[in-house]
């Protein structure tokens, strides 16, 4: 019966009005969460290779300074998994994580022990693992004890020099293909286009939506955790720079600005979202873990997983109120499987 | 909304052209195709118990070789049936049992010294069961010293809650009749002997006893589950009357089983995530070089589901009444669209394995710069991405939405493999 109730209020509404409040979110969702977003990613990383040409030691303040910053802008549009993003793996190409196997750590021990001639052509590089590649191994360059002073420093310098102006070039051309297309495919959607209509574009943007509130909990918080008897606090992510509980709250600061936009046909939908997201930034703001040591001990474990339940109830807004308002699916995503 | 706005659009809705066919028929087929599926992989598996048993009995190059076929025929109806997975929770749960994988294979048996020891992640990796009649396992006292089916179900199969300590099912057999391929990127599978099996003096890497027991006991183990599965999609089995009691929930599942699959499991973590990793240990038949095949079967078990048809390996074909039918009768165009798009797949996926059995192994695709096997790779997974942008619009279609949200995997599951 819910599906007719909708279907009839597609037909009741002036269709005109309701065509307009539908374009009207899609055209504000690109114009003032993606693109701004994808913008700040394109410069941060700049800096990020310039500040390593100017000086590629791994202590390096200003290396280390903007290694974060670009980080945050990243984490800011993790969630964003579709079009320019998922062309010639750009995405997977800034960011593999979670890494259960320790690939990251053997690709680049492999490429520093062979000083591979790879690693100091930022061109040729596009060729070499995922796991060697983006925020996390660059993570590993300037962070880990082991892989940051291993083999020749100068090799490792290099490197350093080589990954961050991929991620550069990475960042440009997702945003280039926003800028020159894909913009346009989502705001105002097309037969011939990737969306065939407005309800499908909103899909897209809701399937996001869904998969950043997915990963923030269950793999971002979730991982640590493990279970009661077996916690995991070292599958934290980014620990060794300190930023597992940053990237949480970086997250959730997009992602609440992204559900506000979408459902800003609704304010009960918005005020409902608000108290959520506050809640859960509060959490996040008071827990005073930043690499979610904490998971280890069972008072400390708790408070972690408060925050995991807070980032679910997000979850169920989004699900119980958005999809309806929206008319849409939850869809198909990449953390589907096991 | 008032009652007769509501009761106009009812009426509307029954004016339409009724419907060809009934989801009721649609759900029947499904299941008739799940029965058969799992009962000729069931066949199949008692097949390679068989090939098991004379391998321990006589251990020579033709009884190995034999297993080695057996299991590969296994594989090929068990493939189909993973289409049945992710929108059935009664599979889901159950099959990591049959089908887990990675595995850390130095729990079971000796590896190559490149294999490392125990890791971060798993305290098991290379406790290699089979050259330890006891051992600690979680800080306590194991008696491994008879290996039996009771043993490697309950007590080593994700030891120590660790997903990657698969001690059964196709992937822990695969292993012992294969062995590790230690060719990287390059040609070549595992290259295990068969005086692995030997008696006496011919036994090779010692325990040769032990490892048969192991075998024969995983062997054992993949026949009793896969006779469990049959009876859940019997007439009257919980899997069949879960979906016969609720016609879209079991609509919805059919759909969740198709996305899920096609997407974040095969397009993403089977596929995608190997390729742009470089690493040949995350190809899933990694010990047989038989991925290719398996990413074939699964993409084949998605098609059967829409088209509502099975070939079984006795040549007899299940088909009836299908979600092809149903869109068919909503919109045809879609219908063709779905259709066509599945088909794409196949070829593709037909193409990856075409290639592999002319030679170029899907380890040697994923190697580091090897454009044309990633073409080949990005074909399939293309079209798979493609294909689940329209079963999106089917769900939608079909107007399933709300019931493939309670149901779908990507809001209950907390496994997320990659962003």
């Amino acid at each position: 019966m819910k599906n007719l109730v909708l279907a009839l209020g597609f037909i009741c509404a002036p269709l005109g009005a309701a065509a307009d409040v539908a374009t009207a979110m899609l055209r504000d969702v690109v114009d003032h969460h993606i693109l701004p977003r994808y913008s700040t990613l394109a410069e941060r990383a700049d800096a990020l290779a310039d500040a390593a040409e100017q000086n590629c030691a791994p202590d390096a303040a200003a290396l280390r300074d903007t290694y974060h910053s670009a980080f945050d802008a990243w984490i800011a549009v993790s969630h964003l998994r579709f079009g320019p993003s998922e062309v010639d793996n750009r995405a997977f190409a800034l960011a593999f994580w979670p890494d259960s196997r320790g690939a990251t750590p053997k690709t680049l021990a492999a490429l520093i022990a062979d000083a591979d001639p790879v690693g100091t052509n930022p061109q040729a590089y596009a060729d070499v693992s995922i796991a060697g590649r983006g925020f996390y191994a660059l993570e590993f360059l300037l962070f880990d004890e082991q892989i940051s002073t291993s083999g020749d420093a100068t090799y490792r310098c290099d490197l350093v020099q080589t990954v961050t102006a991929d991620i550069a070039t990475q960042s440009h051309a997702i945003l280039d293909g926003w800028t020159t297309g894909y913009a346009d495919a989502v705001a105002a959607p097309s037969e011939g286009g990737p969306y065939r209509s407005t309800e499908e574009a909103a899909q897209e943007l809701y399937k996001a939506l869904n998969l950043g509130l997915e990963f923030t909990a269950d793999t971002r918080i979730g991982r640590p955790m493990g279970s009661f008897d077996r916690p995991r606090p070292k599958r934290a992510e980014a620990w060794r720079s300190g930023r597992s509980l940053r990237n949480v709250e970086v997250a959730l600061v997009s992602l609440q600005d992204l559900a506000r936009r979408l459902a800003a046909g609704s304010d009960a939908v918005v005020a409902s979202f608000d108290d959520r997201f506050d809640d859960a930034l509060k959490v996040a703001g008071d827990l005073d873990d930043p690499v979610f040591a904490g998971t280890a001990t069972p008072q400390s474990r708790l408070r972690v997983e408060v925050l995991q339940q807070s980032v679910a109830a997000i979850r169920e807004v989004a699900r119980d109120d958005l999809g309806p308002q929206l008319g849409v699916a939850s869809g198909f995503n990449a953390l589907d499987g096991d | 909304m008032t009652r007769s706005l509501m009761t106009s659009v009812l009426a509307l809705t029954l004016a339409s052209p009724a419907l060809a066919v009934e989801k009721a028929d649609v759900i029947d087929t499904y299941a008739d195709i799940a029965e058969a599926a799992y009962g000729d992989s069931l066949i199949t598996a008692q097949a390679l118990v068989d090939a098991v048993d004379a391998l321990i009995a006589e251990p020579s190059a033709d009884t190995m070789q034999a297993a080695r076929t057996a299991w590969l025929a296994a594989r090929v109806p068990y493939q189909q049936t993973e289409a049945y997975r992710f929108g059935n929770p009664i599979v889901d749960d159950w099959e990591g049992k049959l089908n887990a994988w990675p595995l850390d294979e130095g729990l079971i048996d000796y590896v190559d010294a490149s294999y490392g020891g125990a890791t971060d992640e798993n305290a098991a990796a290379a406790l290699n069961v089979i050259a330890n009649p006891t051992f600690t396992l979680s800080g306590t006292e194991v008696d491994a010293s008879t290996i039996t089916p009771e043993f490697l179900a309950e007590t080593l199969h994700e030891a120590d809650g660790n997903e990657a300590n698969v001690a059964s099912g196709y992937h822990a057999v695969e292993f012992l009749l294969w062995g590790q391929d230690l060719n990287g990127t390059k040609h070549g599978a595992g290259a295990r002997d068969w005086t692995d099996y030997a008696s006496g003096d011919d036994c090779t890497n010692d325990n040769c006893d032990r490892r048969g027991q192991y075998l024969k006991a995983a062997a054992d183990l993949i026949v009793s589950d896969l006779e469990y599965m049959v009876a859940q999609w019997a007439e009257g089995g919980a899997a069949r009357s879960t979906l016969t009691g609720n016609e879209d929930g079991a609509i919805s599942a059919m759909l969740t089983g198709m996305g899920s699959l096609s997407y974040g499991e095969l397009a993403g973590e089977r596929m995608r995530l190997g390729l742009m990793l470089n690493d040949p240990e995350e190809e899933q038949d990694c010990f047989s070089d038989n991925t290719h095949n398996s990413h074939y079967y699964d993409g084949l078990g998605i098609q059967n589901v829409y088209l509502g048809a099975y070939a079984r390996t006795d040549g007899t074909l299940v088909t009836g009444p299908s979600l092809s039918d149903l869109v068919a009768a909503e919109n045809a165009d879609l219908d063709a669209e779905m259709q066509l798009n599945l088909s794409t797949t196949m070829r593709k996926l037909g193409q990856m394995k075409t290639a592999a059995e002319a030679g170029m192994s899907y380890d040697q695709m994923m190697a580091r710069g090897n454009k044309g096997g990633e073409a080949l790779v990005m074909g399939g997974v293309n079209a798979l991405i493609a294909q689940t942008k329209t079963i999106e619009r089917v769900v939608a279609t079909l107007g399933v939405d709300d019931v493939a949200i309670e149901g779908s995997d990507s809001l209950d599951s907390p496994g997320a493999v990659f962003e």
